[in-house]
């Protein structure tokens, strides 16, 4: 059965017999039913179910028959396509006979007296729910099928009270609700052991009506799980008489009166299936039109011969998942068997490379991995509370319907306190240094919509010792090491660091990082207080947060040769000692204005503050290296240019050249 | 002249190699008298410079110096070995050219990519073998791209298997539930011939426990072109599954149910742990599902504006989560989103 799309998960030897679990698909409300099985079982094995042998006579009601006795009234045909009702008299209501209580202990259900375990026993074997109800404890001799009116309650069987909507359906008498229509029938009208009489109804219901009414009452039964997916409205009658009978056998009781709601013209659904298609969709080549036709006809279809290579496929109404040719090439390749399919490989048709930005997202990852840091996968839905304090925050943040828990309630507009709780974590774990990084969407409120970015997120932590051959120094993450990545990175884009502005806030904990005019990420040393949520005490957390769609719009990714200067350099290092609130930005400029063409580079070979240096001082040393692109320059020349140099950085900054 | 430099060569060879005692000291001398620009290269360079009839003999002469100087460097270098291995404590502690191997590299750290990208690319690069091009979608969708579009219509039970987060104040979005919405989109933005593969985070409302997360991330793809057959569905992942798991793994192609596929299949391989006698990871059955497909239901390519009479394609989906699950045998979801450092550093 497996092998043919009905999955059996267990079979469990129950005294003489086996329990089978099956996983039945949403699509076949048909295999809901012991018949259901049957019928599958009966085409894998090429034999036939057995079936009671029934005249239609007996057990079909005639429309109109018994209107005078009993009366049935629909408000909406949708609603209620078809409802039967037949009346039972003079039953002796107590416990089932041993045979039907194994019966239904052994899938589960629980014995309750002979009328209703007939009831479920019938559903079980033939897919068609039932009710029972005690004729007496009805107030009129007329069913009404409608929806609830507001302010209505119903006390149900298992005892609770719901207070009904007009968008249940309910079974009525004429002044109250005694049934949620399909999901459960009410405490005032059960049969319990006093009664005499029954009321046996067979119905079936609209499948969005019955799934409705579960939601909104909160509900959940066998008889609404048949409804919602489809109850075969031609087996409705059939079902009720052979209830009718089992209840004579077990209970004792005669069938007085039966009525119908009037009938509903069902359309047999005809669909053409030709063999070349079943060949093209499945590629099994070598299946004959005789063993579709075998096929078919063992699984109930009618299956006429059409034109020439094709047949006219008559659908059973208890197949209303088969509607199209694709639906019977299903029904034919899984009884054929899949594994009897062939295994092709269809044409390749290579595609041009594409640099899009997926192949740039990996080329980041992997120059982050190079620079040490670890990738992390963090939720992208978090608590709100949790963005307290950051900018995006909670007002930013989407809000999630139907959260399960606090967990999920925002989608998250930044990806930094995800990662520092990520880092908080490793922290608790005793990791004395952590470093990791995420690329993932971010969310955030746009007028009636909302905005999805690629972000990137780095968090760095702690103290680390490098070890390099004769003993190891100690290195904190800081401003700079966040600097550092974002060089890298801009590196490999082919973006070069002198491209990128870094501007401070007036936030003294934030750097903001602009490349062109694009605002295009932010460094971030994250507040204490911010950190003490996430437990982190005594230790300084610094953050990197990109826009990558800005980033990537800046990345030039042509490479280019451009040959390196004929002409040889000079370098002169310069030490001097300036004021700490001096930016070295400036004191590079300065030297680039003075210098003039000449000066190819200047680098910030050492820094330090301290023993030497007397306070509100510090220490520099600038390399600068002189070159032109037309001839050699002189000692002679380079030397006056730099004593210019020097002069000037007295003057202008108040330095002292050591 | 030649003759002085010999003799003079061959005079303080002794003493220069009586000299060597370390491993550099033996380099240093090979380099001295056998290397490129050495001395005894020097000497039969000046061969062309003597009488032609003193120059065999004195080709002989160099010949048989060198073969010396060679096996004199040769005993040298083993008995310097020799006394390196006694010199040592064990094979941790060689120690040669004044360096204790022994002690910690001076090794940069490299970070680790997290195991589900991992998984994921290496799931895009098998399909990618077979000419699928990656696309990626929105994470948050519209309802007609999660469900209508694709055959599921909003009221069908099936609907049940696909429950979703909404947004709030924003009717019709939602989380997408998988990534087949990009599906969709893709059709609908190219002609086919196709063949696309969408990695991607999904999200469904499921309670958490060590087989569920309600964030997770599958990969969808599918391919539509004019004769695409369900026999070709099979090949395709059937090279797949042979691909991430092993060529010695069984395959099981399964019928099943998917609103957007007809026929469907599921995919199971045989359990790698009990080899197919059942046990409690493959839930006894000693198989393992690993994959939903089936060929892309005519309604789905009518949505998108193909014609299902001339055009056919498949379709697949899994979840990363359980591959990775699988095939690095993780017992528990929630470890992948947790990125303890012990764990990112296994993989």
């Amino acid at each position: 059965m497996t092998m043919a799309g009905l999955e059996v998960g267990s079979i469990t030897p129950v005294g003489n017999d086996f329990v089978f679990e099956v996983e039945i698909t949403s699509n076949r409300p048909d295999w809901l039913s012991v018949v259901g099985i049957a019928r599958e079982v009966a085409a894998l094995t090429d034999k036939k179910i057995k079936v009671p042998v029934t005249a239609r006579a007996a057990y079909r009601i005639a429309p109109g028959a018994s209107a005078k006795q009993f009366r049935i009234r629909i408000e909406s045909k949708k609603d209620c396509p078809v409802y039967t009702a037949r009346i039972i008299r003079d039953v002796h209501v107590g416990p089932s006979p041993a045979w039907l209580k194994e019966r239904l202990e052994a899938i589960g259900c629980r014995s309750i007296n002979n009328i209703v375990d007939a009831t479920n026993y019938i559903m079980f074997a033939w897919g068609q729910p039932l009710h029972a109800f005690d004729l007496d404890k009805l107030n009129s001799d007329t069913i009404v099928v409608r929806r609830a009116r507001p302010g209505e309650k119903l006390v149900l069987i298992d005892g609770q009270q719901k207070s009904l909507t007009g968008e249940v359906l309910v079974i009525a008498d004429t002044s109250a609700p005694v049934a949620v229509a399909g999901i459960m029938g009410g405490k005032g009208t059960e049969v319990d052991e006093r009664t005499q009489h029954v009321l046996l109804e067979a119905a079936v219901f609209n499948p969005v009506v019955v799934r409705l009414g579960k939601r909104v009452l909160g509900l959940q039964s066998d008889s609404a799980y048949r409804f919602e997916r489809g109850v075969d409205i031609a087996g409705t009658e059939y079902a009720s008489f052979l209830a009718v009978e089992l209840i004579r056998e077990v209970a004792g009781g005669k069938n007085t009166v039966s009525v119908r709601s009037p009938l509903l013209e069902a359309k047999a659904k005809r669909i053409r299936v030709s063999l070349a298609a079943v060949h093209a969709l499945t590629g099994a080549k070598d299946i004959s039109a005789g063993h579709v036709k075998r096929i078919l006809s063992s699984l109930g279809f009618g299956v006429k011969a059409h034109t020439k290579g094709s047949f006219l496929v008559e659908v059973p109404s208890f197949r209303p998942d088969v509607n199209l040719e694709a639906d019977l090439i299903e029904e034919v390749a899984r009884i054929f068997g899949y594994e009897n399919i062939p295994t092709t490989l269809p044409p390749i048709i290579p595609q041009p490379d594409v640099i899009g930005p997926h192949e740039l997202v990996v080329q980041l990852k992997n120059t982050l991995l190079s620079l040490g840091l670890d990738e992390v996968i963090t939720h992208s839905l978090i608590p709100r509370d949790i963005l307290e304090g950051f900018d995006p925050g909670s007002a930013q943040a989407p809000e999630i319907m139907n959260p399960l828990s606090k967990e999920q309630e925002v989608l998250r507009p930044t990806l930094l306190p995800s990662l520092i709780r990520c880092v908080g974590r490793n922290l608790n774990q005793k990791q004395e240094y952590v470093a990791v990084f995420e690329i993932a969407n971010i969310f955030c409120n746009a007028g009636p919509s909302l905005k999805e970015e690629l972000f990137l997120g780095v968090a760095l932590c702690g103290r680390r010792s490098l070890w390099l051959g004769e003993g190891a120094v100690q290195d904190t993450p800081g401003f700079l090491h966040v600097k550092g990545i974002l060089q890298i990175v801009c590196e490999r884009l082919g973006i070069k660091l002198q491209e990128c502005a870094f501007v401070c806030t007036a936030a003294p904990d934030i750097i903001e990082a602009h490349i062109g005019r694009l605002r295009v990420g932010v460094m971030t040393r994250i507040r204490r207080e911010i950190l003490e949520r996430f437990d982190i005490k005594n230790k300084d957390v610094f953050a990197l947060e990109i826009d990558l769609a800005k980033l990537f719009s800046l990345a030039r990714l042509g490479k280019k040769f451009v040959p390196w200067p004929v002409y040889p350099e000079i370098l002169r290092d310069i030490s001097l000692v300036l004021k700490e609130e001096i930016p070295v930005a400036q004191v590079k400029e300065t030297i680039r204005k003075l210098a003039g063409n000449f000066l190819e580079a200047t680098e910030i070979t050492d820094y330090y503050k301290g023993k030497q240096i007397e306070t509100g001082f510090k220490g520099l040393t600038v390399s600068c290296r002189y070159r032109s692109s037309e001839r050699t320059l002189t000692d002679a020349e380079i030397n006056a240019l730099h004593a210019e140099v020097l002069r000037g950085l007295t003057d202008a900054l108040g330095a002292r050249i050591r | 002249m030649s003759g002085i430099d010999i003799e003079t060569i061959k005079n303080s060879l002794d003493a220069q190699l009586g000299e060597i005692s370390s491993f550099q000291g033996l380099e240093e001398c090979r380099v001295k008298y056998l290397g490129r620009k050495g001395l005894l290269a020097q000497l039969t360079s000046s061969i062309p410079t003597l009488p032609a009839e003193q120059r065999p003999v004195f080709g002989q002469q160099v010949n048989a110096l060198k073969n010396k100087i060679e096996s004199a460097l040769a005993t040298i270098e083993a008995s310097l070995v020799g006394k390196a291995g006694t010199a040592s404590a064990g094979p941790t502690a060689v120690i040669r050219s004044g360096v204790d191997i022994g002690l910690p590299a001076v090794a940069q750290g490299v970070g680790h990519l997290h195991p589900i990208t991992q998984v994921m690319d290496e799931i895009c690069c098998l399909f990618g073998r077979m000419g699928f091009r990656i696309v990626e979608g929105p994470e948050v969708e519209t309802e007609y791209n999660n469900f209508t579009g694709l055959n599921i219509p909003l009221e069908h039970p099936s609907r049940d298997a696909f429950d979703t987060f909404y947004i709030k104040n924003a009717p019709k979005l939602l989380l997408r539930s998988h990534t087949s919405p990009v599906q969709v989109r893709a059709m609908k933005q190219a002609k086919p011939p196709l063949a696309v593969v969408v990695p991607g985070r999904v999200y469904r409302p499921d309670a958490v426990d060590a087989s569920h997360s309600f964030m997770f991330h599958q990969v969808e793809g599918f391919m539509v072109d004019r004769g695409i057959r369900l026999s070709d569905l099979k090949g395709v992942l059937e090279f797949f599954a042979k691909g991430i798991f092993g060529q010695e793994i069984n395959m099981r192609f399964r019928p099943h149910f998917f609103p957007f596929t007809e026929p469907s299949a599921e995919v199971d391989i045989s359990c790698k742990i009990c080899k197919g006698k059942g046990c409690s990871v493959c839930g006894r059955k000693g198989w393992l599902e690993i994959l939903g497909s089936g060929m892309i239901h005519p309604n789905v390519l009518r949505n998108v504006g193909y014609d299902p009479d001339i055009y056919t394609g498949f379709a697949f989906g899994m979840g990363v989560e359980r591959i990775a699950m699988l095939k690095y045998g993780i017992d528990d979801i929630r470890l992948f989103y947790e990125n303890d450092m012990r764990f990112l550093a296994q993989f």
